[in-house]
Order: C-alpha cells, then sequence, then structure tokens
C-alpha cells in the first residue's frame, strides 16, 4: 500500500493538457459572451455577441433577440477554443496572470480595432461611447484572464507535478 | 530564534526541588498550584498538582496505593520503581528536567518527585472543565450527525479519529505560545496530503513567537497566511467532524488549536465557503438546488443593490421589460445614502443580536424588521424599494454558508455602491472587474482563491456547481495536490 508504484496508487490518466485547454477555451467563450449578451440586454454595451456573429450579416429578425443571442454565444465558444489554442502554442509559458490580461486587452484592439471594418453594424472605435468601450473592456480583459491563466496554471502546476 | 534555556535537572535532593517549585512557580503564592508531602519507605515523596484541572478521584487512589507500600514492604529498596508500580495508570511518564515537569504540571498533570531520584513520575489524570459536544449553532444540518468539535483538543481528536480509523491519519501536536503554551494539532492523512503544504505549516508554526494565542485559531490563522488588507477568508472553518473528516479523505490538512472548536482547513478557496454540509445530507438534485439557491443568495448579496442603484440613476439602461423598477417615489434623501443607511441599519441589527440574549433577540428583530423599516417609509425617510431589496440583499449574505465569507461580501458590496453611486455604469463595471481581477490575484498558502473558475478546471468546476453523487466522486481535487489521486481503492 505504501508503496508509490502500485497500480492504485497511480494518478488516473490525465486528460491531456491540450484538451484541457480547448475545453476552458470552449468555456471562457460561452460564459463571457452570455455576460456580455446580459451586459447588452441592461444596454450597459451598444455591441452585443450577435452584433459579431450574426448581425453584420443578417438582419431577420430572430437574430436580434434571444435567439440570436444564443446561437452567437455558442459560435463564440467554438470560436475562443481557436483563441485557446493560439494561447496555447505561443503563450502557455507565461506566469501569472498579467500576460493573460494583455492577452484580453490585445484581443480587444484586435476585434474593435483592425476587424472593426468587417462589422458594418459596430461603430468605429472612437465612435462608440465610452460605456461601451468600458465595458467590453473590462469583459475582454476577464476573458483573456480566465483563458490566459487558466491555461498557463495548468501548464505550470503539470510541470511541477512531473518534476516530482 | 528562540533563546534556548538552560533546563534545570531534577535534583536528588528534595528540599531543592521544592524550593525550585517554590521560587518558580509560586508554590503556596498561587493557590491553584498545591502539594502534598509523604513518606513512602523512609524517603520523602511529593506530589504536585494543578487543582481544577486533574481528577481528584484517580489521585486519591494512586495515592491509597502508593501508601499501602508503607505496610506492605519494609525495605526501602528501589523506592522509585514500587512507587512507579503502585500508580495502576496507563499514561505514566517520566521527566528529567524540572522545567518538563513544571511544563505538565501546567498542564494539568501530577508530577511526583522521589527523595534520591533524578526522574520525576508524571501521571496524566487531567480533566479539563468544558462541554460535551453539541451540534455547532454556525453549521446547522436537518439531518446528520449532531455532534460539534468542543474546546478539549484531545476530544477534538477523538472525534475525527472515530470517522477516520485510518492507521495513516497523523495528529501530530506542537506547542505554541511562550507563556500559553497552547497545544495545536495537525491532522492529515500521511499518504495523501501535500508534502510541501504540510511542510509550510510545520514551518509557519514552529515559527510562531508569542507570548500566548488566546485568541486560538484566529490567531494562528494570521501567522499561517498572509492576510493583507484583503477581508476575503483565507481559510476555511468548520466545527463539524463530519466536514472536516471529509476534507481530510480530500486530501486537506486540518489544523486543530486547543481551547477553540474551529478546525482550520487548508488550502482553502472561495468556492469552500460556498459549500455546506446540508447539501450532502440530501440527494445530488436537492443538493444542487439548494446550492444553486444560495449561489443566487451570495450572488444577489454583492450585485443587487449596486445593480439597482444604477438602473434607478440612469433609468434608461433598463430593458422596455422591466420599466416597473425603480422607485415610485424618490424621497427626500438620495438613494444611495438610503441604500448605505439601510445597509448600516441592518448591520446594527446583526451585530445587536450577536450580544443580545435570544429571548430578547426575537422581540428586537420584530422592533427592527417592522416598525423601523414601515415608520422608515411612512416618514418619507426610506423609499419602499429600498427597504425590499435591502432586505434581499441581506438574506443573501445570511445565505452564505461561511459567516467569515458573507462579511467581506458585505464590505465589497458597499465599496460597489458607493464607486456605482459616484461613477454610475463605468464605476459599476470597473468595480466588477476589480472585485474578480482581487480575488483572482488572492492566494491563499499558494493556492488561487478563484479556483476552479479562474484558473478554470473543468472537473472541479463540475463539482462545484452539481452536488455530484458520491459513489461518482472518483478522484480527489486536483488542488490539494494529492500523492494519491484515487477516492476509491
Amino acid at each position: 500500500m505504501v508503496n508509490g508504484k502500485l497500480e492504485q496508487n497511480k494518478q488516473q490518466k490525465p486528460v491531456s493538457l491540450l484538451s484541457k485547454a480547448l475545453i476552458t477555451g470552449f468555456i471562457g467563450g460561452v460564459f463571457w459572451s452570455f455576460i456580455g449578451a446580459i451586459a447588452s440586454y441592461f444596454n450597459f454595451t451598444s455591441v452585443s455577441p450577435a452584433s459579431f456573429i450574426l448581425r453584420f450579416w443578417l438582419h431577420t429578425g430572430w437574430s436580434d433577440g434571444w435567439l440570436g443571442q444564443l446561437v452567437s454565444i455558442v459560435i463564440i465558444g467554438v470560436l475562443s477554443t481557436i483563441l485557446a489554442l493560439v494561447y496555447y502554442v505561443l503563450l502557455k509559458n507565461t506566469q501569472g496572470i498579467w500576460p493573460s490580461a494583455l492577452f484580453g486587452v490585445a484581443l480587444w484592439f484586435v476585434v474593435f480595432y483592425l476587424l472593426q471594418p468587417i462589422f458594418p453594424n459596430v461603430e468605429h472605435m472612437t465612435k462608440l461611447t465610452s460605456d461601451t468601450i468600458v465595458t467590453t473592456f473590462c469583459l475582454y480583459l476577464l476573458y483573456g484572464i480566465f483563458i490566459g491563466y487558466s491555461i498557463s496554471y495548468e501548464y505550470q502546476s503539470n510541470l511541477i507535478s512531473e518534476n516530482v | 530564534m528562540k533563546k534556548k534555556k538552560i533546563k534545570q535537572p531534577i535534583s536528588t535532593k528534595i528540599k531543592e526541588n521544592q524550593e525550585f517549585m517554590k521560587t518558580k512557580l509560586g508554590v503556596g503564592t498561587s493557590f491553584d498550584v498545591g502539594f502534598r508531602e509523604l513518606t513512602i519507605l523512609n524517603k520523602g515523596v511529593q506530589l504536585y498538582y494543578l487543582t481544577g484541572l486533574c481528577d481528584t478521584a484517580i489521585i486519591v487512589q494512586l495515592l491509597r496505593n502508593i501508601v499501602s507500600l508503607n505496610d506492605k514492604e519494609k525495605t526501602s529498596y528501589k523506592v522509585a520503581e514500587k512507587i512507579e508500580g503502585e500508580l495502576i495508570h496507563q499514561q505514566v511518564t517520566k521527566v528529567k528536567t524540572m522545567d518538563e515537569g513544571v511544563d505538565q504540571l501546567l498542564s494539568g498533570l501530577i508530577v511526583i518527585f522521589i527523595e534520591g531520584e533524578e526522574e520525576a513520575l508524571v501521571v496524566d489524570v487531567r480533566s479539563y472543565p468544558g462541554r460535551s459536544p453539541k451540534e455547532p449553532d454556525t453549521e446547522k444540518v436537518v439531518r446528520g450527525s449532531r455532534d460539534g468539535y468542543t474546546e478539549n483538543i484531545i476530544e477534538n481528536t477523538a472525534l475525527t479519529r472515530r470517522r477516520v480509523r485510518d492507521e495513516r491519519l497523523r495528529h501530530e501536536i506542537i506547542q505554541v505560545g511562550e507563556r500559553s503554551k497552547t497545544d495545536i494539532c495537525i491532522s492529515y492523512l500521511q499518504d495523501v496530503a501535500d508534502p510541501g503544504l504540510l511542510d509550510v505549516i510545520k514551518n509557519e508554526l514552529k515559527n510562531i513567537e508569542i507570548d500566548g494565542i488566546s485568541m486560538a485559531d484566529k490567531t494562528v490563522e494570521e501567522y499561517l497566511v498572509k492576510q493583507g488588507i484583503s477581508p476575503f477568508p483565507l481559510v476555511r472553518y468548520t466545527e463539524r467532524p463530519d466536514v472536516a473528516s471529509s476534507h481530510l479523505f480530500e486530501g486537506h490538512i486540518l489544523v486543530m488549536v486547543d481551547t477553540s472548536p474551529s478546525m482550520i482547513i487548508m488550502p482553502t478557496t472561495y468556492f469552500h465557503h460556498v459549500q455546506h454540509a446540508e447539501e450532502y445530507r440530501e440527494s445530488p438534485t436537492v443538493g444542487t438546488f439548494i446550492r444553486w439557491v444560495r449561489f443566487i443568495g451570495i450572488f444577489a448579496s454583492i450585485f443587487l443593490l449596486p445593480m439597482w442603484l444604477l438602473m434607478v440613476m440612469q433609468p434608461e439602461l433598463l430593458p422596455e421589460k422591466l420599466q416597473f423598477i425603480g422607485p415610485n417615489e424618490v424621497g427626500n434623501i438620495p438613494i444611495v445614502f438610503q441604500l448605505l443607511a439601510a445597509d448600516i441599519g441592518i448591520e446594527f441589527l446583526r451585530m445587536a443580536a450577536i450580544h443580545t440574549p435570544t429571548p430578547l433577540s426575537t422581540a428586537m428583530g420584530l422592533i427592527a424588521a417592522v416598525l423601523i423599516g414601515q415608520i422608515a417609509i411612512d416618514v418619507g425617510l426610506f423609499s419602499a424599494e429600498v427597504i425590499l431589496y435591502v432586505a434581499i440583499s441581506a438574506i443573501g449574505s445570511f445565505a452564505t454558508p461561511s459567516y467569515e465569507l458573507s462579511i467581506a461580501n458585505k464590505i465589497s458590496r458597499v465599496i460597489l455602491i458607493i464607486v456605482t453611486s459616484l461613477f454610475g455604469l463605468k464605476g459599476m463595471v470597473i468595480g466588477f472587474t476589480l472585485y474578480v481581477l482581487l480575488l483572482v490575484l488572492t492566494r491563499s498558502m499558494n493556492t488561487p482563491y478563484l479556483w476552479p473558475f479562474i484558473p478554470f478546471n473543468g472537473k472541479a468546476m463540475v463539482q462545484i456547481l452539481f452536488r455530484v453523487s458520491v459513489p461518482l466522486t472518483k478522484s480527489r481535487p486536483s488542488i490539494v495536490h494529492p500523492r494519491n489521486n484515487n477516492r476509491q481503492p
């Protein structure tokens, strides 16, 4: 029993780091875009998850309702796995929460500045209300921390447990 | 480092020992230290005891046995061994120095000096004043065991051992406090608990240099974790042996401090504070339901008031279907002051209820809740909606299983209300972000506080969101870094 090499004392075959990262990405996308949808319901921001996913090419009635938000949230979840993959490949070595916070901030700039021309329904960064900017900025920051910190923490603790 | 005291050895001359006890311990001055001198087989024998902490019946029996030696034996050959043989008790030890003897004596053991001997006999006849195990007021369950930890560390280890009859359960005891010499017990499963964390805890405990820790567990906690100005509780307390043992099985480490019925559970995260034994006494579905209702309560206790305040300040934010929200009459005082005043009023009530005798506090609760609220509305001080929302968020606080967390959340709520009133929507959003950031940055014994939410851990998050049935819980939570991950061998 005391012998650590016995099979029952072995750790269960762990879910691979990569799939953990992808799950984190999906959950993070769904959760924070859900918060975003609530924020837009309460008019905290003029943009909602649906504005980025559906509204710029779909102008049907449902896409502006809750169904549109729901579909967008799921799609953002899927897109978010790609972001998680990017973070996993490039930045998993980082430590602490600040690199991931910067990642979130950078993502905000990419979406609202670089990709903005794709979305005719989203106004240019300078024309958005300050409320919208603050709210989306905070959401992206928290999203970045959620994705990035989770991935790097998981990676670091895996390193530690392998070294032991 | 602690100064090493030169320890005085026990003298073979019994008068010297008596002199030491007189000067160092104040025998004769302190009335609670007593002594009795006997002559056994022509040798002087002195027995020291502490009144109040010893069981007199046992001492009398032991004395009777020793004195009977005078009738049974003729020679004074090997008196010490004969006396030891007559001490019919399972816990008899020998000490070589006066200081050890004094330490033991002050714990309630009796010390017997025998003329011509360099060792004193110590018998554990302790009987501490204390209550019997009783259900803790703060962690009641509808069904389940009704015993709770007491102020007696020996009883507490026994209550744990009753539930964990594992030969690998370790109860390590150390003494802390130069003057108080309080016993602290570290309990853990030897083959499960994280040895790194164990070393850290032991080291921190050994390095405590203080006169005494009369506030027991709380003082120890402050030495163990770096609290800073953060109001959030960094360790979980429990007074329930079943909760403590289930944490032991998970791989947590328990720190028991004598004179306190609250056990410290480590490592701890935010989500340890939102669980309750009651959930595990119900079917998984019901447990999950209770837990979700509790989550809603906790969430409301933090965010309901700032959110409502924001909607009052900026009604244009309200979606069309919720336009009815907002006070019909604004009243004579700004809403934010009404909220803060009502919140502080409830805090008055809570504090007053803690140190008011129960029969009076029921009456006080009625006066406060019904009369003050209604009259405040009637005289135009408060608007009715303020009372409603403050009451909901106060009930949310009470639904928080951890008392410490509920107060920390209350402080967060007040700060959120203030920043919302100052900066409106931006204040609220940034305040929310900072609240999350603060929790993410908090670490308790090197454990991320908001785990398993941030950093995210799917398996553990499922355990938080749903009360998963025990047979399906196959592995230990990874946050405790268990040496043995398997819960079902």
